[in-house]
């Protein structure tokens, strides 16, 4: 069980002017593991999420991937150290197909430049390119609507594009930030297959989900927020029985 | 649907050919038929025009960063050339790329601070950038000969040829035009040109995904300022004058309309939108002032009628809205305006 973690999360502070966000989370997350987080709204999931891809600098504390600082990188340098991430209101690029889509994950992965475009338009890395994307389409079932603009998507295909973006900047550690809101019961059944899918393929996944069952269901740990602090981390059977995840999510008897 | 492969109308290469053919030798031809310097003149006007709303569009149609201040860049162009020629008496082929250089590293320094600036200041700051280049070009008169512009800027040779009717004139421009249209549709038809298209789409998407957004928002400025520099050389070889007033906020906002009419991100969008927006007060010059009028209803329209313009991939309301909305988008802990 207590492999090196890939992720891990000391003391992290968040202000906002009078607010405190997160306050001193620690946190580890070991590889190939699927981890929730889980917290009532406002517990701060989400500045966290934003802390670890380096879309806000923490205040105190530090994030060590792999045993480096994420501190001070920009986004762009975080998600090239491995670390994917999708977006809780959807945003794929909606005046661009489906392909082109996944492919800018890719082209992360592999550089591009204004050269290259010029002068190497058909070479090796645009091959490559073409290839990881076409196999991430295959990856979440999206082939079939390449072609397609992302905008003329349902809400559910529209999900699986921006979780195989994701997988295309190939990363060691995906962060997917409520992936199941707005699906039905059937739809959230297939997806938790697939992400449950993709641990067993050697994926490491920190889950954000409002949807209970689900992260019960399908996590090996389950870590809780309320108010920006951290109130469990346990397997799910614990968590569910722990007082103060059923006061934070229930409130307290005579309140 | 594979990025390299699509690549709009210009792509297969029966449609280039016949284009190439119309344009080297229809349109000549039939202007000299119908015998006409003052023709040539517009046609190569046009296309001038072709090489500065095709750059624009590749910083506003293709990355999403409205820029007011194009002409500017445009200027610089025009009076590198026709300073080093005038002054130096350098010849045309070293003119062009060096007045493509100015206006591209002017661009880029430019851009520099102002990419942290979040959408619709960065607009405006182009604005103030463009204004400000061309009080200098008005004030600065002992570099720039001020109001009264430069006079006697030599024609264009190449090799000791020297191009000396109009037909000479229009035909090196339209080297040139095609030759710079090529370098942008390569640019935008690849992989770079869906990064590009990420960050107009979304850029804090794109950043997430692992693409140095402000490093790509620099260099699409960049090039698209040296293509503006090389259009500004053109104009000041073959109008063999410049003044200020050619390179006003009113001709920024010009070419930004062809770039709307056409389509943002579209090529030969753009290509027509040029023609529409050159040819149609041309034609209309009876017509007196009404045919600003015309010209006005015409975008209006197309605005409203067309809302992707007539080729485009992207709504220009929609970019415009968007800029509004991410200005004043509150997000506890980040900075109003910048980033």
């Amino acid at each position: 069980m207590s492999t090196e973690p890939i992720l891990e999360i000391r003391d992290l502070t968040r202000r906002f002017q009078g607010l405190v966000a997160v306050n001193a989370v620690s946190a580890r997350i070991e590889a190939h593991k699927l981890i929730g987080l889980i917290g009532p709204n406002g517990a701060g999931k989400t500045t966290l999420f934003n802390l670890i891809s380096g879309f806000i600098t923490p205040s105190d504390g530090d994030i060590l991937f792999e045993g480096r600082s994420l501190v001070g990188l920009k986004p762009h340098q975080i998600a090239r150290l491995g670390i994917g991430r999708t977006f809780q209101n959807l945003r794929t690029l909606p005046n661009m197909t489906v392909f082109d889509n996944v492919s800018i994950g890719a082209l992360a992965a592999f550089g591009h430049s204004p050269w290259q475009a010029l002068f190497r338009g058909q070479g090796a890395v645009s091959r490559r390119i073409n290839e990881l994307t076409h196999e991430v389409l295959d990856q979440v079932g999206l082939s079939g609507q390449a072609g397609e603009l992302a905008a003329n998507l349902s809400y559910g295909r529209r999900k699986y594009l921006e979780i195989a973006r994701a997988l295309a900047t190939r990363p060691k550690l995906l962060i997917l930030d409520e992936p199941a809101a707005g699906l039905n019961d059937t739809e959230t059944a297939k997806l938790a297959e697939f992400i449950t899918g993709l641990v067993a393929q050697g994926m490491t996944i920190l889950l954000v989900e409002h949807d209970m069952p689900l992260v019960m269901g399908i996590c090996d740990r389950v870590i809780v927020l309320a108010s920006g602090a951290k109130i469990a981390d346990a397997d799910p059977e614990t968590v569910q029985r722990d007082p103060a995840v059923l006061e934070s999510y229930l409130g307290t008897r005579d309140a | 649907m594979n990025a390299p492969e699509r690549a709009g109308l210009l792509a297969p290469p029966v449609l280039k050919g016949l284009l190439a053919v119309i344009v080297f030798v229809v349109l000549p031809g039939t202007l000299l038929t119908i015998g006409g310097g003052y023709l040539f003149q517009i046609a190569t006007t046009a296309l001038i025009f072709v090489i500065l709303a095709a750059s624009l569009n590749l910083v506003t149609g293709t990355t999403g960063l409205l820029s007011l201040g194009h002409a500017g860049f445009y200027g610089i162009g025009a009076y590198t050339a026709a300073l080093l020629s005038t002054q130096l008496g350098l010849p045309f082929l070293v003119t062009l790329p060096l007045a493509g250089l100015s206006a591209g590293i002017i661009g880029v320094l430019v851009a520099l601070p102002t990419m942290r600036l979040v959408s619709i200041y960065f607009a405006v700051a182009t604005l103030g950038i463009g204004e400000m280049i061309y009080v200098t070009l008005l004030n600065w008169t002992d570099f720039t000969h001020g109001p009264m512009g430069i006079r006697g800027i030599p024609s264009i040779e190449l090799f000791g040829w020297r191009a000396s009717s109009s037909l000479d004139e229009y035909l090196v421009v339209a080297t040139t035009a095609v030759i710079s249209l090529w370098a942008l549709s390569r640019l935008t038809h690849s992989y770079y040109g869906n990064a590009l298209r990420a960050v107009r789409e979304d850029d804090q998407c794109a950043n997430a995904m692992g693409l140095n957004v402000v490093r790509l928002k620099i260099e699409a400025f960049g090039i698209s300022c040296f293509f503006a520099g090389i259009a500004g050389a053109l104009l000041a070889h073959t109008g063999k004058f410049i003044s200020p007033d050619q390179f006003r906020f009113s001709e920024s906002i010009n070419i930004l309309a062809m770039v709307v009419v056409g389509g943002l991100g579209s090529l030969p969008g753009t290509v027509i939108g040029v023609l529409l927006l050159i040819i149609l007060p041309e034609a209309l010059r009876g017509a007196g002032d009404f045919r600003m009028i015309a010209v006005g209803s015409i975008m209006f329209l197309s605005i409203l009628l067309l809302p992707k313009g007539l080729l485009g991939e992207a709504s220009a309301l929609d970019l415009l809205r968007r800029q509004f909305g991410e200005a004043w988008k509150s997000v506890p802990g980040s900075n109003v305006g910048w980033r």
